[in-house]
Formats: structure tokens, sequence, C-alpha cells
């Protein structure tokens, strides 16, 4: 694997990384901004917008006709929260030339059709069309609300938002509803023009292709030659801007709906800038919670079954861990009890030297997986270029050989409760 | 060893019989990674069989009890621990008609980690104790799936299709019926169907063939038993129970699956599987007319999913999704479903969706695990996806309108709702 990036303008990158272990391109198209109120709804409501027809092919039928005639090209568009900012992610895979039943240009078509759903949409007398715009404030309603379909989404999304409030990552990606009725084509329109020349965007391409032509492509795509140049506007997330300030008091909150097995999520703070914090937590978090080796699986699961599932998540923009588990109701008081046993067991580094070993085995096939797995890959250099960090796959598995026990025990000893949220059965 | 090539898609497949029976099969890919799969042709629906004149009734949700309690050693250790400390990524699943075990080995563990998992599949150690402990950990997990609004529509419309076959029954069982399982009930059911000619193995990744089945076949020990088993599936009525059933969740909006009761019989299991992706797509994919109409009026947010579940005991095609007029849109399908069968599917069509199911087929050699699991699913469909680029290159509109035709019977219509509250 190999992975070269240049900028096509100001504020515009491209990141190509050749591969051959895949049958597919995958080009992922990314517009990274800051996370507000003011514009969470907006910004939702502009990916469904775009996704429903281009200056060159009007309806959604027509772009879906057009992609199955490219061997079935995947497309997908979507809102992802990272950290304080909000990424509007655009998505297509579709076969490798070589493999056409006939000789066709799919990867250049491919780039050619996201490019124009991005950057050239459907438009009448200058707006949004009216009619699309009423279908997809309505789909996006239900959305916002459905959030409470998925209970388990739905109690970490709510300890997120009880922990940062109305803030920046403490925002539901999708938005709010309140807002979503002031949108009309006037104001939305004038905010997607000014979304698209002024955002930072990131075209990522993983493929067997020949990077001179795909490059080329893009460079001298219609669409990408009417973008201006632009200066990066998002919010730079690191451990020197999330370390926190001491919890005095834990949050505790429970709430009540029709559940038949609680839902409990357990927000942490990770007070700490030493060097490496993010790697070294990293590895925390697998010897707490993630996988069948896992403190939390072991003893909250296995010995006490005391859940079904039970595993711990840790966000290194935020600086924050979140440890969930599917629980039954009766035993809240009990699960937390021994969940907090496990904490201080990590503090003591009352761990054994097996757990910290397969820990890092652990964390080493997830590393293999940057290269074995062609959307980790992109995910994972999405990551460093928001972060503006740099580590190659080779210094990442040497930085995870040299952490010690003493670095774990360190960051145990810095990490703190902040919330305890709790969603049961209505009593 | 038997070598099958597609030079087309660029792959070359495997496939050997051990001398005790089991069928290995090997995906040689360029990749660092590893992954094996072990199934065994016994899930949920398997829960009476004959072993010689004895007739056995294990508790529902035994194979799925069983697939958690595999993992327990006498020692005292539990393999999927041992797995995970090794940094493979070992699971294991049971479905209606199966039950799977399998790991991925991406740090250069896997012969170490195929030591452990070879043992643990062969040697069960069940004892009063370790069967009790593990009861709280699934009666948690079958209240999980009490939570899942889609679980229960998709449940509910099987109970609806099905008399007699225990495809109606959860596969983790309920909570009364997993308090029967003991030991020897779990004994009783690995030795009738833990056997070689009864299991099959899919390795795909960084294999040399030949290496990989010698290394396999050292470290196997399970033999055939002398006994003869057979499963005992009451006779199902070709009728269904009832057309309706509905139920009421806190969820925000409906969730519907409109479900047709199908034919076992069939004479080209692929070639079925194709023409019923093709009507889908025709029917109700994110191209097709109706869908857009429907997205348009608000009446759909995302495009059904499309379920075809067949075993010799049960068959049927399952569209499921998600609207607040649910009667409305299955109205809309079952109009569309009847003028498909009157008018025909246009040649454009046709082959604009060949086009796309050509490029799943290739993509879908793209991932290791979705790969292997997909072959481990075929074999117990006695179904052999080498056969798949012939059969595609074959499949016409003819057939694909036979199909339409058969599997879509009006009076083997069934349609399960769940409203919100």
């Amino acid at each position: 694997m190999e992975k070269k990036d240049f900028e096509i303008k100001q504020g515009i990158k491209a990141h190509l990384i050749k591969t051959d272990l895949f049958k597919t391109n995958m080009i992922s198209c990314l517009i990274t901004v800051p996370l507000t109120h003011e514009n969470v709804t907006k910004n939702a409501l502009i990916v469904s917008m775009l996704r429903r027809g281009t200056a060159n092919f009007h309806t959604q039928l027509d772009l879906s006709r057009e992609l199955e005639n490219l061997y079935g090209a995947a497309f997908e568009c979507g809102i992802d929260k990272y950290g304080d900012n909000q990424i509007l992610r655009f998505y297509a895979d579709s076969i490798d030339d070589k493999f056409a039943l006939t000789d066709e240009e799919i990867l250049k078509n491919t780039i050619r059709i996201l490019l124009d759903i991005i950057c050239n949409p459907l438009l009448e007398n200058g707006k949004f069309k009216e009619e699309y715009l009423k279908v997809e404030k309505e789909n996006l309603s239900k959305i916002i609300k459905s959030k409470k379909d998925d209970k388990d989404l739905y109690a970490y999304e709510t300890c997120i938002s009880k922990m940062y409030g109305e803030n920046g990552f403490g925002l539901y990606k999708y938005g709010y509803l309140e807002d979503l009725e002031t949108i009309n084509v006037d104001n939305l329109t004038e905010h997607y023009q000014n979304l698209i020349q002024n955002s930072k965007i990131d075209i990522f391409v993983s493929g067997d292709f020949d990077e001179e032509t795909v490059k080329q492509a893009i460079i001298n795509d219609e669409n990408i030659q009417r973008l201006r140049p632009r200066i990066e506007n998002y919010i730079l997330n690191n451990e020197y801007t999330e370390c926190k300030q001491t919890v005095e008091n834990v949050n505790e909150i429970i709430e009540e709906t029709d559940v038949t097995q609680g839902k409990l999520v357990i927000g942490m703070n990770v007070n700490s800038n030493v060097d490496k914090v993010q790697f070294k937590t990293l590895l925390y978090n697998v010897i707490l919670g993630s996988g069948a080796n896992s403190l939390l699986f072991q003893n909250v699961r296995e010995k006490e079954s005391l859940a079904y599932s039970i595993k711990s998540i840790y966000v290194k923009q935020k600086a924050n861990i979140f440890i969930r588990a599917g629980i039954e109701i009766p035993n809240f008081e009990k699960a937390v009890n021994l969940i907090k046993e496990q904490l201080e067991i990590m503090k003591k580094g009352e761990f054994s030297d097996e757990d910290l070993a397969s820990a890092k085995e652990f964390v080493k096939s997830g590393i293999a997986a940057i290269e074995t797995e062609q959307d980790t890959g992109i995910i994972y250099y999405i990551g460093q270029e928001i972060s503006k960090t740099n580590v190659s796959v080779d210094e990442y598995r040497k930085i995870m050989e040299e952490i010690t026990r003493e670095d774990i025990i360190e960051i145990a000893n810095n990490i703190q409760i902040n919330t305890i949220y709790f969603l049961k059965n209505e009593t | 060893m038997q070598v099958i090539q597609n030079s087309k898609i660029q792959e070359k497949i495997y496939t050997e019989k051990l001398t005790n029976g089991l069928k290995v099969i090997i995906i040689p890919k360029k990749t660092q990674k590893k992954y094996i799969i072990w199934g065994v042709k016994y899930g949920s629906i398997d829960h009476k069989f004959m072993v010689d004149n004895r007739e056995i009734t294990v508790p529902d949700g035994i194979a799925h009890y069983m697939e958690h309690k595999l993992f327990e050693q006498e020692n005292g250790t539990n393999s999927l621990d041992v797995l995970s400390s090794m940094g493979v990524d070992a699971n294991a699943y049971t479905t209606n008609n199966h039950t799977a075990y399998l790991f991925e080995d991406n740090n250069g563990k896997f012969f170490e980690a195929l030591d452990e998992f070879m043992n643990y599949v062969q040697n069960p150690y069940f004892t009063d104790e370790n069967v009790e402990k593990e009861r709280g950990i699934i009666e948690q997990e079958i209240m999980m799936y009490d939570d899942y609004p889609d679980w229960k529509v998709y449940m509910n419309a099987i109970k609806a299709m099905y008399h007699n076959n225990p495809i109606n029954i959860d596969v983790a069982g309920t909570k009364e019926t997993i308090a029967e399982i003991t030991k020897d009930k779990l004994y009783d059911a690995y030795h009738a169907f833990y056997r070689p000619d009864n299991m099959a193995i899919v390795a795909c990744g960084d294999f040399e063939p030949q290496e990989i089945i010698s290394e396999i076949e050292k470290r196997m020990t399970l033999q055939n038993a002398t006994q003869n088993v057979k499963r005992i599936y009451e006779e199902e009525p070709q009728e269904i129970v009832k057309s309706r059933m509905e139920a009421e969740m806190n969820i925000s909006m409906p969730i519907f699956t409109l479900g047709y009761k199908d034919e076992i019989a069939c004479e080209n299991q692929i070639k079925k599987d194709l023409a019923l992706d093709i009507i889908f797509n025709i029917l109700i994919g994110d191209s097709s007319e109706l869908y857009q109409s429907l997205y348009e009026q608000g009446l759909l947010q995302a495009e059904p999913t499309f379920i075809y579940e067949n075993s010799e005991t049960y068959s049927h095609i399952l569209i499921q999704g998600q609207s607040e007029k649910y009667d409305e849109v299955i109205q809309k399908i079952e109009d569309k479903i009847e003028e498909l069968k009157q008018k025909g599917i246009e040649d454009e069509v046709f082959e604009r969706i060949k086009k796309k199911l050509y490029g799943e087929y290739v993509k879908s050699y793209n991932d290791v695990a979705s790969l292997a699991t997909t072959f481990i699913q075929n074999y117990f469909r006695n179904i052999n996806p080498l056969d798949y680029f012939e059969e595609f290159k074959g499949l016409d509109k003819e057939y694909t309108m036979q199909i339409l035709k058969q599997a879509f019977a009006k009076d083997k219509k069934v349609v399960s709702i769940v409203k919100s509250k």
C-alpha cells in the first residue's frame, strides 16, 4: 500500500491510496465543518438534498440507473460526528475496470458522478427544488424522531448530550425539529453555496489505478474547476484541547421508557496530555472493555452473568471513554459497583502481563486492517487528515510495542467518571 | 484435491474431502488475513431426531446454547478468551439450520490459534455447573432481541406462515425452554450432529491450499459415529397459518413485512436465487419506479430489505420496510407484482439489473470473512457457489418470469406489522 496526497486547490485535497488487494475502487469525499447548533440541521438536510439529483441527472431514478450501468456502483452519503466537527460524507465504490464484461471506464465515471452529486445539484431558478425539499424535510424529521427506536444508541447519544449540552460534540448529528421548520429553499440554497465554496474538502481514492490518470481526472473535472480556493475552517481536537477539568460530582441520570432490558452508559474523562496519550488510552480501553478478554467482559458478563453486552469505547477526539452495557433492570447498582471495581483494578495495575500482551495483539490486528480492509484504510487516513497527524502504519505498530504497564496505570489514575446514565422501564 | 478456476474474476478455489468425510474448501487470497469457518449442519430447527431407534426431543434453543458452551474447556479456560488473547478475532453464531465457529488472524498467529480452535470444536466439556452459569447470559441475550422491532416483525411473519416447522421458534429459545437444558441433553445433541460428514470447513485468505489442508487433517480427531441419526420434522402444510399478525412497540415509525410462503422443491437453487434477486430489484429496488414514487410521496424513506430463506424444510420470501402507511405500501407492492406477472419484464431493465448483480458478485470476493461465510451457508443449502458465474450467464427472462409467477402466490401471502404504541 502506498499513499500520496496532493492539494488540488487551497483547502481541497486528494489522497490516493494505491493497493492491489481489492476488486473495487473506493472513493470517499468529505466536507468537514464545525458542529454548531445553527448549522447542524441544515447540513444534515443538504446531504439528503444532494442525493436527489444533479444538473446532469435530474432525478434519483436517473442516478440509480446510471450507477447500475456502472456494474452496480454503490453510492452512499451520510452525516458523521467527529469530535466537534460535522462531516458530510459521500461515498462510492465500483468494480475495477479490469473486471468489466466489455471495455469500460468504470472508475473515471464513478468519480465524475460522485463529484456531480456534491458540486452540481439540480437547481430551479438558482434554488433547490421546492418539492424535493418538502419530502427531504419530512424524511429528516422522521430520522430525528426515530432516535428513540434504537434504545442502545439512544442511551449513548443522551449520555453524550448530558455531558456536553447543546454544544459541538453534544449536538445530535441529524439536528433538531425546531430548526428544521425554519429551513426553506432560499436559506438552504444560500447555506449550500457558502458551504461548497468555503469548507474543507477531501477526496480519498483507494484501489488499483494509475495515479496520474486519477489525479488528472480529478483536477480536470468540470465541477472541481468551478470551486474556489478556500481557507480550511474546522475545529482541531487533540489531547491539548481536550484536557478536562476535574469532576467534582458525578452526574447520575435515570430515565424511563418502554424497554425490557436496561441500558447503562457511563461517560468518563481522560485528564491527561502525557506523550502519546491517545495510544496509551487506546490500549487502556482495550484491557478495560474491548473484546472477550477485557475486564468488563470477563468480570461483569462471564463471572457474574450481569450483562449480555458490555463494552467500552474510546472517543479520542474528545478524550472520553464510554462504557455501554445492556443489563437486567434490578441489577443497576450491582453492575455499576462491579464496573467501578474494574476501574480500580486498572488504577492499581492489577491486570496481568498477559492482559497487556493480548491487548497489544488486539490493537495490532486492528492496525493490520488498515491495509487489508479498504474502508478501514480510508477511515484511518481521514482521521489523520482531520487531526493533522501523520503516523504511518509501521510507526503505529512501533508505538504500541513500546507502551508499558506503568504507562497504562498512569492513564488509569487520570480517568474519572463524569456521567452515569441509565435507561430503564416505566414504573 | 479439486481445483476450479474463474479467469474472469481471477480467482481459484480448491476443495477436498478428508478421510473422515469432512469437506474442506480453500479460497486463497493475496492478503495478510487468514480466515477460517467451521460449519455444522445443526441449527434451531433440529430439535427432534432419531438416534438408531431412540427418539430424542431437545429443548428449543439448545443449538445456540451449545454454541456458547463449546468454548468451555476442561482445564477451566474458555477458548474464546484464549483465542482473543492471541489477537485473533474469534466468534461463533447459530442460525435456523446451521451453527458456525470461526476466527480471523491478522498477526501471523494462525496455526497456533488453529490448535485451540480445532481442539475446542472437537472436545465438548459440559458440566452441571458451567451449563448453569450460561443461563443468565443467554436470558439477557433473549431479552435484548425482545427489544428489537425488526426481530419481532420477522418472527411474527414466520409464525404466520408455519404451523409446525420449528423455524417458527426463536433461535435462542425462550427463558422457559432454556431452563430445561442440561449437560446430558447437550451431549446427546453434540454426538448426534457434530460429525465430520455433517460439517464443512472453509478457509479464505493467505493460504497455500495443500499446506492448510494437511494442517487441518493433522488436527482432526472427530470420527463419524456408527449410530444412525435421522432428523424428524412434522409435516408442514402448504397453507399459511394466518394472513396477518400485528404487534405494538415503542417505535417512531411502523415496520411491515410482506411475506410469501414458497414451494420447497427447487431444481436449480443458484438460478432461483438470481431470479429472485432480479425480481426484487425490478419490483421495489432503488432504481424501480415504484420505490421512487413511494419515496416521493413520503411513504418510504429507504429501500425495503429483501430476504429469501430456504432449506429442505422451509422456503419463504420476505420484503421488509418501514412506513406510516404500511397497508398502502403493501397494496402497491402487491399490485406491482400482479402487473409484472401480466406485462412481463423489459429487456433494458433485465440487462441493467443483471449487470448490477455481476458487479455485486465480483465485489463479494473482496472480503474474506463474508466470502467464507457465504460459502458455508451455501454449502448447507447444497449450492456450489462456483457454478454461480455459469448460471449467471445463462439466466434469462423466461425463467425469471416463471419464478415470479410461482413464488408470489396470493394465497400464500402473509403480512406482519409492528405498530407504534
